[in-house]
């Protein structure tokens, strides 16, 4: 928020500091000061501002603001901070800051005249969303422009002169933190001429204008389809949950937000109401949002003000039409059911140090809660030291004795509270396992050759398209169509990555972990939503050009086996692809694809993407991905190792190929061999694949490496061979599979 | 030959061998199958016992001596063969090396692990939590009221479809976390304190993106509770984490802010790294740059736990991970971190 240097300088008795330094003073103690710069006012205007001081009602120290130079700080109030979106309650701050003396705007105007009781009549249909609605009626205005002074410092707090009447209103909204608004009396409906709004021409005489019937201003909910033409000549349907300011017969205005056409002020307006209420919060926030409408009236309404405000603000308000814009001030009207006072707060001295960690003095926390205009009152009980401390109405944000260590706090200033290390035992902490685990994973595949992508957590609705995914879970306010919906599966984003880099890279092995989302996900237990609505998982893509055929599921599959095995998990098992429901159907070509197993549980998915895929995004090789589910990962990882000594006996190896039908698994070759080789084969290795060239139509040759081993002896040529020979003729005879000697 | 024949002519013969071939054939006219030492013991057995005991020792130390000799003369001749041979060979050092397929971390990884060990060597635990929220863990838990201005503090991705279940005491309107404070909560409705955890972890906001703002970052959200944790404890524990996260000496400031959940709030801002506080363009010309938004814990944070904020206090803290890993790799676009760039990713 905008403030000129100057205007605040007129509310401390004291030289302000200068104006780096106040936003620096500022900056430490209340608010963030974004830009400090100079600006300059007109010629004119500085005349016409130096003149002000002879009208009287605000004194203006000169001295700060010769030859018309101002300062313009960009404040950035908290949002708690209702009282300062004005300056003078940024004043209120700086003389806590600064240790001078605030002093609040002058507001001495004519008395009334009481001739003219009744002229305006408030009915407040709804009293919870309008706590307070002060109005006053001048008559005999003159409408013109304000003076270049109130308009210059307008100019400087972004808003735009207008007429005195609008311009001095805007102008105390920006001193006082109060919103006002004027209608022109003449405009609004009177109770006994409904339907004949009396024309000013028809009245020559200005002090007569009033006519004796009261006007009525009504607060009220908008009905469903009423329309209001606002100020700016928008057009605006409103409804039920819009409060609104009415006569007998029009709106005149959308409560706390923007005023309407039908009663603007205009060149002859004569006689004014000046309204300063006091609206709900939570209403004018919903208004504004659901009319897309922020002024600045709902900008300091939906923040909360203190209802004691208004009386203050609309008599400043009519001194300053007086003095600018001349008229006779008339009665007040002021609904204000429910008086607001002050709070009170216990507080417990003990309980400032222990909670901010620095010793500040009883007299120095008085002081400073003094010079905030709280009342401090002392008192002992059973040898405790209390305050009790009465917050100012117009402290909304001040309602707990940490709302008030927090002022004690920032006003002593936090550089002074100095850094002391915690006066705990420091256990040694728990360690997340699965954090544990996650970084093992990346460590591996790192190792491997693959590279961590983070990608975006969303989809656009091309990606749901071409992979038919179902059960996505979608944005209800998205950014854009690109991102529109959440990832049910890792591989759309990874194989654009892939796509991408492949400009640039011969080879690309990427992974994420990260995760996915869908609406099957149920969650696990009662634990009101969410933690069932994702999982985690690891996702890698191979991708080389030039590569065709089944190398890189191969390499994959290698990839997979070596990762399970660095994290120390056993019987693994690949199966073929079976159909399901989900995403996978669109994505793996069902002939490349298998499912991965660690113990009988289905873990993941390892294959080739389907030529569909591969030819929509372009990719003109083969290319391979996994996807495996990281809970499930970390589970079969953390469970116990069977530990195997090496044995101490050397090994004997032996190689056989054999020629199988094409369609048989390498898994059951092995199996075979396995239930006929007894407990002396260590291990069997595939070392070559082969079909082709010299192997009969529709075989393949497989190629395997055996090693024996004892734990308890050395093996001799002789027991190996037979064993060797014995299975060979098993193989021949039983299986009919043919062994190449 | 007779022995002394042998010891006689042999050692000259060797001395006489150029090469490994002139050496073989000394090594076949003595020691050879058909070689003069052979026939000396072919005819032993001709020979009576004492007598064929003494030539057979003589014999056979001869044959060792032969044997060695060449065997000496053998590397030396090598040698020699091996120096003209290594002289036609060279590989051109500065040719590049074998390319090793090497992968790499993801910066942002590299930089949670950092940050996690440091404050794991400060006692802290790290906690987890889920990215699709509930608004009430999200926003009620934590003292941020529906239609209040505090919740324009955080834009906020809706899920489609998640409505509001009427009458239900949490709201379980579900949203795109965004802040991982809310793993605070559901931390400590599970333990008890004292705790110290942090919890790393990604979020997201709904707002225009540019090089610094993006629509899902990582936040590294903390909190510590005890009996009688102050702010200078806070700013203790802060203050070492920054000077083992930037390994040096930093200078911290706190500045008054506000959150719903804490109470006092302050930002914490630290010197800026590329000027050392003289002001530049990357700090504003302030000389400080905002790293973390902190505060001690709002009293209705513990009632929403379960807990008795009477028995309690402590502080929370929230920092940007993407901002920090931006300021110790000078990055300047944040979205580089999101978009899969290999030629970006591969320099970390
Ligand atoms: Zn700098």
């Amino acid at each position: 928020m905008k403030f000129s240097y100057s205007w605040l300088q007129e509310y401390i008795r004291e030289k302000l500091p200068k104006p780096k330094k106040l936003a620096e003073l500022l900056t430490m103690h209340s608010f963030e000061v974004g830009e400090v710069h100079p600006v300059k006012s007109s010629k004119a205007g500085a005349k016409q501002f130096n003149g002000v001081e002879k009208m009287g009602p605000a004194r203006i120290a000169t001295r700060s603001v010769a030859g018309g130079k101002d300062w313009l700080l960009d404040i950035d109030i908290l949002p708690n901070r209702s009282d300062c979106f004005s300056h003078t309650g940024i004043c209120r701050d700086i003389a806590a800051i600064t240790n001078s003396r605030f002093q609040i705007p002058d507001s001495r105007f004519q008395i009334p005249d009481s001739r003219f009781q009744n002229s305006l009549k408030i009915e407040i249909k709804d009293k919870e969303l309008c706590p307070r609605y002060t109005a006053r009626v001048i008559t005999n205005v003159k409408i013109a422009s304000s003076p270049k002074w109130i308009q210059e410092r307008l100019k400087i707090c972004g808003l735009k002169p207008i007429n005195n009447i609008v311009d001095i209103l805007n102008y105390v909204m920006l001193e006082m933190g109060q919103p006002l608004h004027a209608f022109d009396l003449n405009k609004i409906e009177s109770v006994s001429f409904k339907s004949q709004t009396p024309n000013p021409k028809q009245i020559p005489n200005s002090k007569f204008q009033i006519p004796n019937k009261p006007k009525t201003i009504i607060i009220r909910r908008a009905r469903l389809g009423e329309k209001i033409i606002t100020l700016d000549g928008e057009k605006h349907n409103l409804d039920e949950d819009i409060l609104v300011i009415a006569d007998l017969k029009n709106l005149l205005a959308i409560a706390g937000i923007k005023g309407g056409k039908k009663a603007e002020i205009d060149k002859k307006t004569k006689n004014i109401v000046i309204e300063s209420a006091n609206f709900d919060p939570v209403s004018i926030y919903k208004a504004s949002r659901k009319l897309n409408l922020r002024t600045d009236a709902s900008l300091r309404f939906e923040h909360k003000l203190d209802p004691n405000l208004t009386e203050l603000a609309i008599n400043r308000a009519v001194s300053l039409i007086q003095e600018l814009a001349g008229g006779e001030a008339r009665e007040i009207v002021d609904f204000y059911p429910k008086k607001v006072l002050p709070k009170k707060i216990k507080l417990d001295l003990n309980y400032i140090e222990k909670l901010l960690g620095v010793k500040i003095s009883r007299k120095e926390i008085i002081k400073i809660l003094k010079s905030l205009d709280f009342k401090t009152i002392q008192y002992l009980k059973s040898n405790i030291q209390y305050l009790i401390v009465e917050v100012p109405t117009f402290r909304l944000d001040i309602s707990i004795p940490e709302d008030l260590i927090e002022e004690i706090g920032r006003i002593y200033g936090y550089e002074n509270i100095l850094a002391c290390s915690p006066l705990v035992y420091l256990s040694p902490p728990k360690v997340n396992e699965k954090v544990i685990y996650r970084n093992k994973i990346k460590d591996i595949l790192v190792d491997l050759g693959f590279s961590e992508i983070y990608n975006y957590s969303f989809l656009s609705q091309k990606d749901v398209e071409i992979y038919r995914l179902k059960e996505v879970l979608e944005l209800e306010n998205p950014i854009s169509e690109k991102q529109k919906y959440l990832r049910p599966s890792l591989i759309p984003n990874l194989l654009k990555n892939s796509k991408e880099n492949s400009k640039y890279f011969k080879e690309t092995k990427i992974f994420e972990i990260g995760k996915i989302y869908s609406s099957s996900f149920s969650p696990p237990h009662q634990n009101f939503g969410s933690g069932g609505k994702e999982k985690e998982k690891l996702a890698g893509v191979i991708f080389q050009k030039g590569i065709k055929g089944e190398r890189l599921f191969y390499e994959m599959k290698g990839i997979v086996d070596s990762l399970l095995n660095q994290l120390g998990i056993a019987n693994i098992q690949y199966d073929d692809y079976f159909k399901n429901e989900g995403w996978e159907n669109e994505i793996f070509h069902p002939q490349k694809t298998a499912q991965i197993r660690i113990d009988g549980d289905f873990i993941g998915w390892l294959g080739e993407i389907s030529p569909f895929i591969t030819k929509t995004l372009d990719f003109k090789e083969p290319i391979v991905v996994l996807e495996i589910d990281i809970e499930k990962l970390i589970k079969y990882a953390r469970e116990e190792k069977i530990y195997l000594p090496p044995s101490k006996y050397p090994a004997l190896i032996r190689d056989l190929a054999i020629l199988v039908p094409r369609g048989t698994k390498v898994a059951e070759v092995l199996n075979e061999i396995n239930s006929r080789g007894g407990p002396l084969i260590r291990d069997i290795d595939l070392f070559d694949t082969y079909e082709g060239e010299n192997i009969p139509e529709g075989m393949k040759n497989l190629a395997f490496h055996f090693v024996y081993q004892s734990d308890d002896r050395t093996l001799t040529d002789k027991e190996v061979d037979e064993i060797q020979k014995k299975i060979v003729w098993e193989l021949e005879n039983e299986l009919g599979w043919q062994i190449r000697k | 030959m007779s022995t002394q024949e042998i010891k006689k002519k042999y050692p000259k013969e060797i001395l006489q061998a150029k090469d490994l071939k002139g050496l073989d054939l000394v090594w076949k006219k003595y020691l050879g199958r058909k070689g003069e030492i052979n026939k000396i013991l072919k005819n032993l057995k001709k020979l009576s016992g004492k007598e064929r005991i003494n030539l057979g020792k003589e014999v056979n130390q001869l044959k060792k001596e032969i044997a060695e000799k060449i065997e000496k003369k053998k590397r030396i001749l090598e040698k020699k063969i091996f120096k003209v041979a290594v002289k036609k060979e060279q590989v051109d050092v500065t040719a590049p090396g074998k390319k090793f397929p090497q992968g790499y971390l993801h910066p942002l990884t590299q930089i949670i692990r950092e940050v996690e060990e440091i404050f794991q060597s400060l006692g802290f635990l790290v906690a987890e939590g889920p990215e699709i929220e509930t608004e009430y863990y999200n926003f009620d838990a934590l003292n941020v009221p529906e239609n209040h201005p505090a919740r324009d503090l955080w834009d906020t991705f809706w899920l489609r479809g998640s409505q509001k279940i009427p009458n239900s005491k949490f709201k379980t309107r579900l949203l795109l976390r965004t802040h991982t404070t809310s793993v605070d909560i559901r931390y400590m409705e599970k333990n008890n304190p004292p705790l110290r955890i942090i919890v790393p972890g990604r979020i997201f906001r709904h707002e225009a993106t540019d090089a610094s703002h993006d629509i899902q970052f990582y936040q590294l959200d903390g909190l510590m509770v005890d009996k009688d944790i102050s702010v200078a404890n806070f700013k203790a524990i802060i203050e070492i984490f920054f000077q083992k996260f930037f390994k040096r000496p930093i200078k911290m400031r706190l500045r008054p802010s506000f959150f719903p959940f804490t109470e006092p709030s302050f930002e914490v801002d630290i010197d800026c790294l590329v000027c050392q506080g003289k002001g530049c363009s990357i700090c504003s010309g302030t000389g400080w740059i905002e790293v973390i938004g902190a505060g001690m814990v709002h009293p209705a944070i513990f009632r929403a736990a379960g807990l008795n904020p009477k028995n309690w206090q402590g502080f929370a803290f929230g920092m940007g991970i993407d901002r920090l890993a931006m300021m110790k790799y000078k990055i300047n676009d944040i979205r580089l971190f999101y978009g899969g760039d290999l030629r970006f990713l591969n320099q970390f």
